[in-house]
């Protein structure tokens, strides 16, 4: 019972936080918003069971990633423009197609005979460890998974550096300074 | 023991080396040293020569088989790369490297001062590798690579001097002519395949499955497959050794420079037919239908050939048609399954048919590129050297008795008159019964007057060339001079040639020497159609009649042409009038039953199939167009919009799986 | 009453809508971004939910895959925002609908 509580509590920040983003004006009003949003659902995976996910969600998502998003928007200055209207003809389309499409989905669900385990394993850091480290289990190993993500990682922070950097001595690049 | 390989590896090497040269001093003005370059071109046809000469003294009786390494080896399709030493390829390899090495070196005297020195001696060596490779190979495949590349290099020889398009198309038609050949070549081999498959193409093999089928009587099964295999093959000889119906462009290809003349078309490529048709005798033994066949074009190519050579001005042309002629002569002889005693031809041919075209190659030179002989006479004095081997190959040609010609080609026309079985079935004419006629006489008769008329033309050629007086300009006459020493030398070789090659076979005096040692090749063969032989006829008439004729012919030209005045030369050497028409009677044949009607159906595909290939592709295009336009009207600038509307579709997608319950 | 399997599909569901909204139908392109983050982050809870019905052994496999998933859309942050910034940089502009470069 008191999980159903916490839940409904935490499922209305995270739905309210969710939709603050939509609504907001600024990007940096929505990335606000949407680390209250992800720091809920962290509270989700707590209560499901699952407090190291939880505890990762905090500090990738609603801290690393989080925090990259807002220092770009605050780093680009014309992050925010007037000019461009929030919602348009599109979205008119989008929105009740996103619904349609929830509602069948949902119906879809609710429909079918889901209910929690009473033998689930609680995703504590022990046993996400030996999962993903000891090679020598029997069931899937995650080990080399791990390590293609490391370098997918690195190649990925390689690929922003390269990508953001200056040109140095280009002229557009000096062009662009001098607007700013 | 020297390896087989060794004998094809030299000219190769020769050609590569050679070819870097030219390649690398196609640059330079003055291009390369020409006595490095001659050296070069001579040494490795000459190694070649050693080699070969090294391993045909001790030779074991049933030859030397060495197999290199897998060519093919593909299911079903087995094809090693195999070289076979025996007493055929013996003789062959014997005068290809030998006279090719005479020919390069008289060669190097020719071309002195021509730009392109060493291209021309790189191919020369390419065509030395490509004509080993064919004598030498055990089996049909690897024959036919060099097949294929003594045509390329005729093809590359003839069309030396690029820069005139005359030459250039002389070459083409060379090399298309060859093609039709070829077909008949890759058919035959696939034929062969067919009735016993990869392996049969290895001469041995083919040899001993022929014993099979003769020891088994199971000749009637395959004797129409095979008929059908010989014919083909057949189809491919006549386009190498210029036989009707594939002969036209032999006289063309005297367009390259005479030594290539000498050295392909007239002693050594032009000469694969008859080798092929040597190697295979055990096949076409059995194959009374394709002998009779293979005599009858003979004939008709000598004496065709024969009158056609009368008729030439070109002293080249004379010569052209003449070894038509003498290729006539062979193909006869195969067609009586006398194969050694065309081997005998070709090996004879080959010395005095160089000698000639050397010489003429000398004539030519001393008048500084002059070809027609109504501009020539009197040459006696100016170039004797010339003159006497000229002369001496002339005795070999027409069969003067003790030369050359006149042991092999009246030992051929012996066989024709007593192995010939051909007769015309009875037949009612008119109401009358004409009963059935043996042929031998008549071919044999044939035959005889081809000699006679060899002896006219051949006459004519040495009467309007060395006798009478000088017939050109003044200036030019005071330039005739006799041609280097590395032309002189290699000439009187092969007049010596001319001579006495023929007393490797002097039936008549009892020299058997040639028919032993092609005994163990094609010895089987001949005694099987040898049954068939019920004429013994002393072969001393043989020899009588063909000296008489080789006397008549000799005396009809002097007659006709020793006093006559020779017509003033016009400006081009071709006959003309009635002439033209004979000699050109087998290009008007082209003319109308081949270019023709491939024009005709050429202008058919242009007017009518591309036009409705041309509609239907625009149909397609059409279709193509409508839809990627209707296409591209969905397509808009916002990707949002895109997004939106796979959502649409995903909506339908969850859409359907509900509906249906997941069962679709 | 007690928390039930399918409330927490449906909570992901309804996320999951909001962040296909936000990622769809606004221009601005930090909010596109954010719309997917949001949508991820929508499908890792999900994968709990549904991991949490699994008997022993297998549940923990579904805990595992939001660790990945979160560990790409890192990359994928990173990699698209230092894309942002290059384009922000030739086009001062952040409209989304300006980026049609590629428009055959």
């Amino acid at each position: 019972m008191l999980a159903l509580i916490y839940f409904i509590v935490l499922a209305i920040i995270a739905v309210g936080s969710a939709v603050c983003v939509l609504l907001s004006r600024h990007p940096l009003y929505g990335a606000l918003s949407l680390v209250l949003s992800m720091v809920s659902l962290a509270g989700i995976y707590g209560l499901l069971g699952s407090p190291f996910l939880g505890v990762v969600q905090v500090m990738v998502y609603a801290g690393a990633i989080m925090m990259l998003l807002t220092f770009v928007i605050m780093v680009l200055n014309g992050a925010r423009d007037s000019k461009t209207p929030m919602f348009d003809k599109v979205s008119v389309f989008v929105i009740p197609a996103v619904l349609v499409l929830a509602g069948l989905v949902g119906f879809a669900l609710v429909r079918s005979p889901i209910a929690f385990d009473a033998a689930t394993v609680r995703g504590s850091v022990s046993i996400t460890s030996k999962t993903l480290f000891d090679v020598a289990q029997t069931g899937p190993g995650y080990f080399v998974l791990f390590e293609v993500l490391g370098v997918l990682l690195l190649s990925a922070m390689g690929a922003a550096v390269l990508l953001a950097k200056k040109r140095l001595g280009s002229v557009d690049t000096e062009k662009t300074e001098d607007n700013h | 023991m020297i390896s087989l390989w060794l004998i094809p590896l030299f000219p190769l090497l020769g050609c590569i080396l050679l070819g870097a040269i030219a390649v690398i001093s196609s640059g330079s003005r003055k291009g390369p040293a020409e006595g490095f370059v001659g050296a070069l071109a001579v040494l490795f046809p000459a190694l070649s020569f050693l080699s070969v000469a090294l391993l045909a003294l001790d030779m074991p009786e049933a030859g030397i088989r060495e197999t290199l390494c897998n060519w093919i080896d593909i299911p079903m399709f087995r094809v090693e790369f195999g070289f076979l030493f025996d007493g055929l390829s013996r003789i062959m390899l014997l005068f290809v490297t030998g006279i090719g090495t005479l020919i390069t070196l008289y060669s190097t005297g020719y071309m002195h001062g021509d730009r392109g020195f060493a291209r021309y001696f790189a191919y020369i060596n390419l065509f030395l590798f490509s004509m080993i490779v064919l004598v030498l190979s055990d089996n049909l495949l690897l024959t036919f690579l060099g097949w294929e590349g003594v045509g390329l290099c005729s093809y590359l020889l003839i069309g030396f001097w690029n820069k005139d398009l005359k030459n250039c198309q002389a070459a083409n038609k060379a090399f298309i002519v060859n093609r039709v050949g070829d077909i008949g070549f890759i058919l035959g081999m696939l034929c062969l395949v067919t009735i016993g498959g990869s392996a049969i193409l290895n001469y041995d093999a083919l040899m001993n499955f022929i014993q099979m089928i003769i020891n088994g009587n199971h000749l009637d099964l395959v004797v129409p497959f095979l008929s059908v295999a010989g014919i083909l093959f057949f189809i491919g000889c006549t386009g190498k050794s210029a036989q009707i119906p594939l002969l036209t462009w032999l006289p063309d290809a005297m367009a390259g420079p005479t030594p290539v003349s000498a050295l392909i078309h007239a002693a050594t490529m032009v000469t694969s037919g008859v080798y092929l048709l040597a190697r295979l005798a055990s096949m076409f033994a059995i194959l009374p239908v394709v002998l009779n066949i293979i005599l009858i074009i003979g004939m008709l190519t000598a004496f065709w050939a024969a009158v056609a050579g009368l008729f030439q001005n070109d002293i080249k042309k004379v010569l052209a048609y003449s070894t038509i002629s003498q290729l006539g002569y062979m193909f006869m002889a195969s067609g009586v399954c006398a194969f050694d005693a065309s081997i005998f031809h070709v090996f004879t041919h080959a010395f005095f048919k160089a000698a000639l075209f050397l010489g003429a190659g000398a004539v030519i030179h001393a008048l500084a590129g002059e070809q027609d002989m109504r501009k020539m006479g009197g040459l006696l004095k100016k170039t004797p050297v010339t003159s006497c081997v000229m002369i001496f190959a002339f005795l070999a040609i027409v069969g003067f008795p003790g030369f050359a010609g006149f042991w092999s080609k009246d030992l051929i026309l012996e066989r024709i008159y007593t192995n010939c079985t051909m007769a015309l079935p009875a037949f009612t004419f008119f109401g009358a019964e004409v009963p059935s006629i043996q042929l031998n006489s008549i071919i044999y008769m044939v035959g005889l007057a081809t000699a006679v008329i060899t002896a006219v033309y051949m006459g004519r050629l040495i009467i309007l060339t060395f006798f009478g007086s000088y017939r050109g300009s003044k200036e030019s006459e005071e330039h005739i001079h006799e041609a280097p020493a590395s032309m002189l030398i290699p000439m009187v070789i092969l007049a010596f040639g001319a001579v006495f090659a023929g007393y490797f076979w002097a039936d008549s005096i009892g020299i058997k020497f040639f028919a032993d040692t092609l005994a163990p090749v094609v010895g089987s063969a001949q005694a099987y159609n040898a049954s068939a032989v019920t004429i013994h006829v002393n072969p001393m008439v043989f020899a009588a009649f063909g000296t008489l004729a080789a006397l008549g012919g000799m005396f009809i030209a002097y007659k006709i042409y020793a006093n006559a005045r020779i017509p003033a030369a016009k400006g081009s050497s071709a006959p003309e009038g009635r002439k033209a028409t004979w000699t050109f009677l087998f290009d008007s044949i082209h003319k109308y039953v081949g270019i023709i009607p491939v024009n005709v159906l050429a202008w058919i595909c242009d007017v009518v199939v591309d036009k409705i290939l041309a509609a239907a592709q625009w149909t397609i295009g059409a279709i193509a167009t409508i839809l990627g336009d209707g296409a591209a009207s969905f397509q808009v600038r916002k990707v949002r919009v895109q997004v939106a509307l796979s959502i649409v579709g995903l909506i339908a997608l969850v859409a359907i799986v509900l509906l249906t319950g997941g069962t679709l | 009453m007690e928390l039930q399997a399918i409330y927490v599909q449906i909570l992901a569901l309804v996320i999951f809508a909001i962040g296909l909204i936000v990622a769809v139908s606004r221009r601005n392109v930090f909010f596109v971004l954010m719309g997917v983050e949001l949508a991820l982050n929508a499908v890792n809870l999900s994968f709990v939910g549904f991991a949490k019905t699994l008997p022993n052994d297998l549940s923990v496999v579904g805990q595992i895959v939001p660790l990945f998933s979160i560990a790409i859309a890192a990359a994928e942050a990173c990699v698209g925002l230092a894309m942002v910034i290059l384009i922000f940089r030739n086009r001062e502009s952040v409209d989304a609908d300006t980026y049609s470069n590629m428009k055959g």
